[in-house]
């Protein structure tokens, strides 16, 4: 039972590093985003959704909530030349 | 298990003090305007009755435990199928859903550079440890959780209210609008409140989750709109910061985190006991089932919990639906349980006491209306059936597995000797 319970918080620990762990993903600081805004052709997506969307205090003014798991169907929306700035917390 | 006042609190407010209780709270108070503290009161009564009614003390010898009581009106099966129905799915997604919104409260309220994901599983790697220290210490830590909370919900609702402009009777002079829809979601901030708590104090959780959730719905109407409140994911937040800026912000974060552990804990003890009362019927509540409860349960709430977090159920939608699901699961168990104390008082003593038949009738009008105001009715309906046949079949495939291998459970044995 000691082995079954170390190893499911090993599971779990493993799972609260994970996020650190994340492939390298190009990244946008929050002053060249102030800077872009100003330019007005930029488009802010807010990915997340469900929980994720509504347990957050953070929403940036503007954005438009465009669900990760939908990005088939909102992708349409956009042209390729146009900037998408994603975030996600 | 001796219970003191502070412990008896303690195990029932756990759900009552959550951030999701505090959501349901700030969007009723939004919607209804003072009216929600009417309604609270209302609920609050409801429940303090059931209570009574429910009160092992004032029972017969034979329906001791709630799910004998419970099988005396609906027959072995459906009474598993709905204990178990009614308890351990609603800890799994509440536990998925609180866990979920800490970790953001944590990283958008104390350390930015930590990761909302990781403080989420760190989180429920130390609820799980917890669940291994001995009772004393798991209860002593229940009583800091809840404490916490709620002294950190009081001093934010009294700061708010005594330094209000306009003052707290103009508030109070507003119109309110009646909502059946949102009265009733009230009496879904008292899961789990009868879990735990002594026979002496049937109206302990009620009345102090009356006192607690009325002066903050106070507060919240002195300082942030209705519109606002109503509409908003988070308005608990909205409101600290409206009271107390960022202090406030850092209030509330450390009352989300401390509520989501007791909440948590609380339902992870009211699905103990509703486990142990299943099994000290069956087999006498023996060493291997004692072993479940005890070690197995929690590890296998962490798994599914874990496994929920990690497959993304928090982004979605459904996670929603079905935590509703799962509430209104326990409201239906809790409804029958009135309905079959009523009928076993009715066969001994050949009355019905009114208050609690009226009680019992609201509860199940309740269970309706909150089915069918819901958008998501057809997802609720599906969830909670499923849950109903998943919790049934369980103890079905047992009965056929002990007939096909002619094992005698304990409990026929008993039947027949009896």
């Amino acid at each position: 039972m000691k082995k079954l319970t170390l190893l499911l918080l090993s599971f779990l620990l493993l799972c609260a590093a994970l996020p650190a762990i994340a492939g390298e993903v190009p990244l946008i600081s929050k002053d060249e985003l102030k800077a872009q805004l100003d330019s007005g052709n930029v488009v802010i997506l807010d990915v997340r959704s469900g929980r994720d969307w509504s347990s957050s205090e953070f929403k940036i003014k503007g954005a438009v909530q465009a669900p990760g798991s939908d990005i088939a169907k909102w992708s349409k929306d956009y042209t390729k030349d146009q900037p998408l700035v994603l975030y996600c917390a | 298990m001796r219970h003191s006042f502070l412990l008896s609190f303690a195990l029932g407010a756990g759900w009552l003090l959550s951030p999701e209780a505090l959501v349901i709270g700030g969007n009723t108070a939004g919607n209804m305007g003072w009216l929600a503290i009417a309604s609270l009161a209302g609920a609050a009564l409801l429940l303090s009755i059931s209570g009574n009614l429910l009160n092992p003390s004032q029972r017969a010898a034979e329906h001791d435990n709630n799910y004998r009581l419970l099988r005396y009106m609906t027959g072995t099966l459906p009474a598993i199928g709905l204990t178990l129905a009614s308890s351990i799915p609603l800890v799994i997604l509440a536990a998925t859903a609180l866990l979920v919104t800490s970790g953001y409260t944590f990283n958008e309220v104390f350390l930015y550079w930590f990761p909302n994901f990781g403080f989420s599983f760190l989180l429920l790697a130390l609820l799980t440890l917890l669940q291994f220290f001995p009772e004393k210490i798991i209860f002593r830590t229940q009583i800091c959780f809840v404490l916490l909370t709620a002294g950190a919900l009081l001093f934010l609702a009294l700061s708010g209210i005594a330094g209000t402009e306009p003052p707290v009777y103009e508030v109070l002079e507003q119109p309110g609008s009646f909502s059946s829809a949102s009265s009733v979601l009230m009496l879904l901030l008292f899961t789990g409140s009868t879990s735990g708590v002594k026979p002496k104090h049937p109206c302990l959780v009620p009345i102090a989750g009356l006192v607690i959730f009325s002066l903050w719905i106070l507060a919240s109407l002195c300082y942030v709109n209705p519109e606002r409140l109503a509409s908003s994911t988070i308005p608990y937040m909205t409101v600290a910061r409206t009271i107390m800026g960022e202090p406030g912000r850092q209030i509330m974060g450390v009352a989300i985190i401390s509520g989501t552990c007791g909440a948590i804990t609380g339902l992870m003890f009211m699905c103990r006991v509703m486990l142990a009362e299943v099994a000290t019927v069956h087999n006498g509540n023996n060493l291997l089932s004692a072993t479940i409860q005890r070690w197995v349960f929690p590890l296998l709430v962490a798994l599914a919990t874990g496994i929920l977090m990690a497959g993304g159920l928090a982004g979605d939608e459904l996670l929603e639906t079905f935590l509703r699901g799962a509430l209104i699961l326990w409201l239906i168990h809790h409804s029958l349980l009135c309905l079959s104390a009523i009928l076993t008082n009715y066969r001994a003593h050949q009355t019905v006491p009114p208050a609690g038949a009226m009680t019992t009738a609201l509860f199940i009008a309740a269970v309706f209306i909150l089915i069918v105001t819901n958008p998501q009715r057809n997802e609720i309906t599906f969830f909670i059936l499923s849950m109903l046949g998943t919790g049934g079949l369980i103890p079905a495939i047992w009965i056929v597995i002990n007939k096909i291998t002619g094992t005698r459970t304990t409990t026929q044995q008993t039947e027949k000797t009896l």
